[in-house]
């Protein structure tokens, strides 16, 4: 399994690709989250979970790194979901309407499965 | 530290002062700020998901002072105080910038996520509607190179209103 820095990226089937988040999600985190992306995108993935089990914190600059990473998951017609959000940053998701693009599960079970 | 005066549309009743502290301008101080405020408030039975928000609130204001109030200079401080006033508690983060005008608080565009994916807003932009959303009440203040930003939250929320009560 090839892994972004900082960000590990692992292919769990042929059209899926499940990048773990560790630690902190903010404006400094680009490097790290886009090369994740580009690690997805090189395994073909046509959907993307995001792990967000191991995440501690996220802040608006955060918020602003997924948006990016949304608009060009659209434009490559990728779909993005996510799973292991606390109940906090589930709660930003709605008032960001985040949750309305990026599609929210409980677990890696039924992300991957969704 | 200089204390900045505690508005009068913040005090029920005179608060007491929890904490008290100054950071550096530089990237990091925002985790500080919030793991210092959460630590001055542990005492108050904050229900976890009131704690999380204010945590929220404290980390984007205080990024807001050291980036937009203090310009990044890390010479000069971000001041925060703490105040509980028996049901709620305020936090005053306050920068030195000089940027001593309290209307940002109204001007900026309101996030707009569809508008972001189409490329009609940028991606950034959610700090001030993250802090307004986490808060029960915001306010600003200024005086001469000092602006003020104040956070309250009840340490109860609001019960609604039920049959033959009155909110």
């Amino acid at each position: 399994m090839d892994e972004a820095p900082g960000l590990g990226v692992r292919k769990a089937d042929g059209r899926t690709s499940v990048i773990d988040i560790k630690g902190d999600i903010t404006a400094a985190s680009e490097p790290a989250l886009m090369a994740a992306y580009e690690e997805a995108a090189r395994q073909r993935a046509r959907r993307l979970v995001l792990n967000f089990s191991d995440l501690e914190y996220m802040n608006s600059g955060g918020i602003g790194m997924l948006v990016t990473m949304l608009v060009r998951a659209n434009r490559q017609h990728q779909e993005l979901a996510a799973y292991g959000l606390s109940h906090h940053y589930r709660e930003i998701f709605e008032l960001t309407r985040l949750d309305e693009a990026i599609t929210i599960y409980d677990d890696e079970r039924s992300a991957l499965a969704g | 530290m200089n204390h900045p005066a505690y508005p009068a549309s913040q005090a029920p009743r005179p608060p007491r002062r929890l904490a008290s502290f100054e950071l550096a301008s530089v990237p990091g101080s925002e985790r500080v700020a919030l793991a210092r405020v959460a630590q001055s408030v542990a005492g108050l039975n904050l229900p976890s998901g009131r704690l999380e928000n204010l945590k929220t609130a404290v980390a984007e204001a205080t990024m807001n002072a050291i980036e937009h109030g203090n310009g990044n200079r890390s010479d000069l401080t971000v001041d925060i105080e703490v105040f509980f006033s028996g049901t709620e508690i305020t936090v005053a983060i306050s920068d030195h910038g000089g940027r001593g005008d309290a209307g940002w608080i109204d001007g900026g565009e309101v996030p707009d996520l569809a508008r972001k994916l189409r490329g009609e807003q940028g991606p950034r932009g959610w700090g001030l509607f993250l802090i307004r959303n986490m808060v029960d009440r915001l306010e600003v203040t200024a005086s001469g190179e000092r602006r003020t930003v104040w956070l309250a939250m009840r340490t109860q929320a609001p019960q609604a209103a039920g049959p033959g009560q009155e909110e």
